[in-house]
């Protein structure tokens, strides 16, 4: 069920209506329903799937609790192996398929290994993530066992955040669906706000520069390399819009019913640089593997030092890069966030000296700059099917220069075959300061906590003008979140 | 050892690994009050209080430290014993 649907408008004004009629000792059961209709919404027999791992998590969270230290670890193994398993089946069995029948064909042979069509199951990735939080969080003692089977159900499903996060904690959620939650006028509002900047930023900002992005990235041979740099921008700004919208609007969701989830972006495209970036983008994934896998090993490998780091850091990124999809192509995205992110580390101490007596402001310019162009080169392998096609934009990049030149020479645009300026290039860009300087002034006048305190005149009118940007610049042709895929 | 000699200790490395002179810890600083103090340099302080003190923090303990408090809790007891 898309968040961007009428169907899932009627939904949620349903499910937060009884959610406040109900009693409390029902409303879990009530919100485990609701959530098990709204995956069933995609295909219906993958909640099977779902009741697999919560079941196999459920009682290893029990077993890990109640073993003594030194037997605690087969139970959490049992548990990563469940959630790992289900994830590499579904997820990475054909990409890994494909991989050796390409060895073999390269080896001549004439027997492959069979495909599997299967769909992937929505959400997969997020709620396997979240469930195996629980089960090490358990292990390490951080968080108790749950033993309602259906709150702890209910923390993998929660309908709000089930299909593309943010991948909560058990800290931060699980102990929230045993306590009552009176109707409150302030988050209700707080939380319908949310969500309907969200929906702005799906509908009116992230599906327009798709009508600019899609074009190209599916015939990029038809482009010039300026117009497929101009892509690689737009998409940097489409996917967070995208991304973030989906995250406000499951916040604003969760909130109206009196859940706090946690914030998932923080004004990526502000970070003066790559590490910056990893705290800013998808934080709740980034903290996940922080906690999880970056921490786990450069610890184990600490006698390296700075060595420890580095081969955490590549680990993680290339992971992090496979939990995106099953492709090269993301793997290279991984690889290549990874590398810099490594290079940073390795030179900020030549940086900093040689940066010294430059102003910050200009160094931090210059850092926003060179990290957001840094982004829009990967935007490339993040976007693009194929390396090859990752190849060829790469490619067109390098003669950017030569084509510069011919416009300066010749003052005619016409061979770069730029998308229409007035409709599409033009609006692009100004929506795209639109939203940083809304943003912007949003954090400086903390407008998420006191935009209720401001003249009822103010908030109306803001409120109109969220409602006319949403009915007269909303594109309502059932994108899909981007993030869904992973 | 008694727990402000531990502290001690720890400013002075902490000082050396960041390369910032003077740093004084309390009980409740978090990497969040330490400049320098990143996730890339908390290994390193990790590994040489470790080799200051001759002692081996489990994988579980260095997952679990909230802040300085928990780590010089953590050293006087592996000291005692």
């Amino acid at each position: 069920m898309l968040f961007n649907s009428f169907q899932f408008l009627v939904f949620f004004t349903i499910v937060t209506t009884l959610y406040f009629v109900l009693p409390h000792k029902y409303r879990w059961f009530q919100l485990l329903v609701a959530s098990c209709v709204f995956y069933m919404a995609a295909i219906p027999v993958y909640i099977l799937i779902l009741f697999f791992t919560i079941v196999v998590d459920y009682f290893a969270g029990i077993l890990i609790e109640n073993a003594d230290e030194d037997r605690k670890k087969p139970f959490l193994i049992m548990s990563l192996v469940a959630n790992i398993g289900i994830l590499a089946f579904f997820k990475y069995y054909n990409f890994f398929i494909d991989n050796v029948n390409e060895v073999l064909h390269l080896a001549n042979s004439t027997r492959y290994l069979p495909v599997l069509h299967i769909l992937l199951p929505i959400g997969l990735s997020f709620h396997t993530f979240q469930a195996m939080s629980y089960t090490i969080e358990v292990y390490w003692g951080n968080q108790k066992a749950e033993r309602h089977f259906g709150i702890y159900a209910l923390y993998v499903m929660f309908y709000p955040q089930l299909v593309a996060g943010p991948i909560e904690r058990p800290q931060n959620i699980l102990h929230a669906f045993h306590e009552e939650h009176k109707f409150d006028y302030d988050n209700m509002v707080k939380g319908l706000r949310l969500m309907m900047w969200g929906l702005i930023k799906k509908v009116v900002i992230a599906d327009r520069l798709l009508l600019v992005t899609d074009p190209i990235f599916d015939a990029p041979t038809q482009y010039s390399g300026v117009t497929l740099f101009l892509a690689c921008f737009f998409f940097i700004f489409q996917i967070y819009c995208d991304f973030s919208g989906y995250s406000d609007i499951a916040l604003g969701a969760a909130k109206t019913m009196g859940f706090d989830l946690m914030k998932n972006f923080n004004r990526p495209y502000t970070s003066k640089s790559l590490s910056e970036f990893w705290r800013r983008w998808h934080i709740s994934l980034s903290t996940w593997f922080f906690d999880y896998l970056f921490t786990p090993v450069a610890a184990s490998l600490r006698r390296w030092r700075q060595g420890a780091v580095v081969v955490g850091l590549a680990l993680t990124f290339l992971l992090s890069g496979l939990w995106h999809g099953a492709s090269w192509n993301f793997i290279l995205w991984g690889a290549a966030l990874g590398a810099g992110l490594i290079f940073e580390l390795l030179t900020k101490n030549f940086r900093d000296k040689a940066f010294a007596r430059i102003p910050k402001n200009i160094v931090g310019g210059m850092g926003r700059l060179c990290t957001v162009f840094y982004l829009i080169l990967m935007a490339v392998f993040f976007r693009s099917k194929t390396v090859a096609d990752s190849m060829f934009f790469y490619k067109k990049f390098l003669g950017i220069p030569g084509e510069i030149g011919r416009v300066i020479k010749t003052h005619k645009f016409g061979f770069l075959n730029l998308p229409n300026v007035y409709h599409l290039v033009i609006p692009g860009f100004l929506v795209i300061v639109l939203l940083e300087l809304l943003e912007h002034f949003g954090e400086k006048y903390d407008l998420a906590n006191t935009f209720q305190t401001k003249k009822p005149v103010f908030r109306w009118a803001a409120y109109y003008a969220g409602l006319i940007l949403l009915m007269y610049f909303g594109v309502y042709e059932k994108h899909q979140f981007i993030y869904f895929q992973f | 050892m008694n727990e402000q000699q531990v502290y001690t200790d720890l400013n002075k490395i902490f000082s050396d690994v960041l390369k910032k002179p003077g740093i004084q810890l309390s009980a409740e600083s978090t990497a969040g009050d330490v400049e320098g103090w990143t996730s890339l340099t908390h290994m390193i302080l990790i590994d040489t209080i470790e080799a200051h003190y001759k002692i081996k923090f489990k994988l579980n303990e260095i997952v679990k430290f909230r802040n300085v408090g928990e780590m010089a809790a953590s050293i006087m007891k592996k000291l005692t014993k």
